[in-house]
């Protein structure tokens, strides 16, 4: 497999539009990262700052150090499964597992802090858990149904030929 | 001399196994289309609920239309949300850059990848300390949410901006489909790095070849690993992250948007649930007001200069009462309409010789809340549709509502719509 890179970033010749455009979003980004540094300055006391500096840091070793990787240990076992299972197939069981995946890391907090508790009882009001189950019951459904109808139209078109 | 060599191999081994159909720059373009515009929509309408909360001295606001506060932070927190499945897509599609070798080739590379390093971290904070503000989950935050939520949102908007200008010449490249695919489908490859030399350095100081040791033979097993169609799996990726776009949207929005309503399974809120029918964000027993608000001496003061006039409840009551249907819009991104009735603030600040277009501070009986005093802008103050409301839903106003009386105006966030209220002073 090849690797498509994209070229090494280098600011354009001088005197070219693209030139032009990336100096005044350059002086933007900058301009903005200092208005960004002066809120946390004066908004944010100093003693805060290393639990927002941990955040960060925990974000990118959730995201690059697990997640990533995770996903791509899964992608592997699925590559590797298209040696008996057609790939249209594998393609719509990796997007069902995202999608479950990302209502999981969006709803698992509500579930957890509903568990926890609320100020009242209108915070939070669903039940979360109970509906997680459903919607992966339906995403299940959904999948089933597209994969046996992905099938059946491979049967036919094969029939046919 | 050799671990340096040996991380490079590493490094490009990891590289080349993490290489992906969907992986590629024309993807990264789309999904950074996407995601840029998420972000600046996010940006404005965060920077509108900031400053409607926080106006600077010159700041005049819209009154109509009467949901352009609901609308703008139900778009806000909606969007939040939209991030996480294209912030994932996009960090997916350049995860194998991670693992560039060299690590840093040059000054300007470096500043890229620390701006890059930056606009990720600030990106996945960002939309997560977001979401879980809507769950009021505060005790996962060693920082105050709203400053830092606002400081960040600047860092976002000002990466991204270097971001862009950095990566404009891939952008330009892989902007238009007709450039960035051939006519069956394969990506249109540009400039690119050349590839590290089989015979990489390390093989040739020791002649450990690649799939030499258990990182060798496991990069190799991967390699043996069939691939997918590139068409078949850039078209199952995209059509992954509309999908999970468009579950995420239809089942959480229904807490901004009535029309989602019937498919709120996963939603902060919902509509209808809470005292009255209503969603509640501070109850009267948090904000300490359980005595004070349902004393039977309890007052409203109205003044202005050395004009003063007190109210109770009974007068306010008999002073000309107007209903109005406004939506109660939380800065958290819950709304729901209600109807309202009681006085206008324009005819009470007239008992006191109060000018319709002025200025109006308002205190609350609540206690422990940065919010108990606020002020309102005379374009708020003159509108017809703002109340000193005491019934909801033609019922007394429940407790948890702002009994005895609440302000509520058009186009306001709902921190702005102060309950219990306890003084109205004219300013100016």
């Amino acid at each position: 497999m090849s690797i498509t890179t994209a070229p090494e970033p280098v600011l354009a010749r001088p005197m070219t539009t693209t030139r032009r455009w990336q100096t005044g979003l350059i002086l933007f980004g900058i301009a903005m990262l200092v208005v960004g540094a002066i809120v946390l300055l004066n908004d944010v006391a100093p003693k805060n700052y290393i639990g927002i500096a941990i955040w960060f840091l925990g974000a990118l070793v959730i995201h690059d150090g697990i997640a990533a990787f995770a996903i791509f240990g899964v992608s592997i076992l699925m590559r590797r499964a298209s040696r008996k299972i057609p790939f249209v197939v594998i393609a719509i069981l990796q997007g069902a597992l995202a999608i479950a995946a990302i209502f999981f890391v969006i709803v698992v907090p509500a579930m957890l802090k509903k568990d926890i508790g609320s100020a009242n009882t209108s915070i939070l009001p669903l039940d979360y858990g109970l509906n997680l189950v459903l919607f992966y019951a339906g995403l299940a459904v959904v999948t089933a149904a597209a994969i046996a109808g992905y099938l059946v139209v491979a049967a036919r078109n094969r029939s046919r030929a | 001399m050799l671990l340096k060599w040996q991380v490079q191999r590493l490094l490009h081994q990891t590289r080349h196994s993490l290489a992906a159909p969907s992986r590629n720059p024309r993807a990264a373009v789309v999904l950074g289309r996407l995601l840029g515009i998420a972000f600046i929509i996010t940006f404005l309408t965060g920077l509108y609920s900031h400053f409607i909360q926080e106006p600077l001295p010159w700041m005049v606001f819209l009154t109509r239309p009467i949901w352009l506060y609901q609308v703008s932070q139900g778009i806000h927190i909606t969007a939040g949300i939209l991030c996480f499945p294209l912030i994932f897509a996009k960090l997916y599609t350049i995860f194998p850059e991670l693992f560039q070798t060299p690590p840093v080739r040059s000054f300007p590379h470096f500043l890229e990848r620390a701006s890059i390093t930056v606009f990720v971290a600030s990106s996945l904070v960002q939309i997560t300390i977001g979401l879980l503000n809507t769950y009021q989950w505060y005790a996962l935050f060693p920082f105050p949410f709203r400053q830092t939520h606002y400081a960040l949102s600047f860092v976002i908007i000002g990466s991204l901006a270097i971001h862009i200008a950095l990566k404009l010449p891939v952008i330009a490249q892989y902007w238009r489909k007709r450039d960035a695919l051939t006519a069956d489908g394969h990506l249109v490859e540009h400039a690119t790095e050349p590839e590290p030399q089989r015979q990489d350095e390390l093989q040739r100081l020791t002649g450990k070849v690649q799939n030499a040791g258990i990182t060798g033979r496991i990069f190799e097993w991967i390699d043996r690993s069939p691939t997918l169609p590139p068409q078949t799996s850039r078209r199952g990726f995209f059509a992954t992250v509309a999908v999970a776009s468009a579950a995420l949207v239809t089942l959480t929005a229904g807490q901004s948007f009535r029309v989602f309503d019937a498919t709120n399974l996963f939603g902060a809120r919902k509509n209808d649930t809470g005292p009255q029918g209503l969603p509640v964000n501070r109850t009267a027993k948090r904000a300490k007001v359980l005595e004070s608000a349902t004393a039977p001496d309890w007052q409203l003061t109205v003044s202005n200069g050395a004009s003063t006039k007190s109210f109770s409840y009974e007068e306010l009551r008999a002073m000309p009462q107007h209903e109005v249907v406004l939506p109660i819009a939380c800065v958290e991104g819950w709304s729901q309409y209600a109807t309202w009735k009681g006085p206008r603030l324009k005819e009470l600040i007239a008992t006191v010789d109060g000018d319709p277009s002025s200025t109006v501070r308002i205190t609350s009986l609540e206690q422990g809340s940065s919010y108990a005093q606020t002020t309102m802008g005379p374009e708020f103050v003159r509108d017809d549709l703002t109340l000193v409301a005491l019934d909801l839903e033609g019922e007394p106003l429940d407790i948890d509502h702002g009994y005895p009386a609440r302000m509520i105006a058009p186009a306001r966030p709902g921190v702005l719509q102060t309950k219990w209220l306890s003084t109205l002073e004219v300013l100016s």
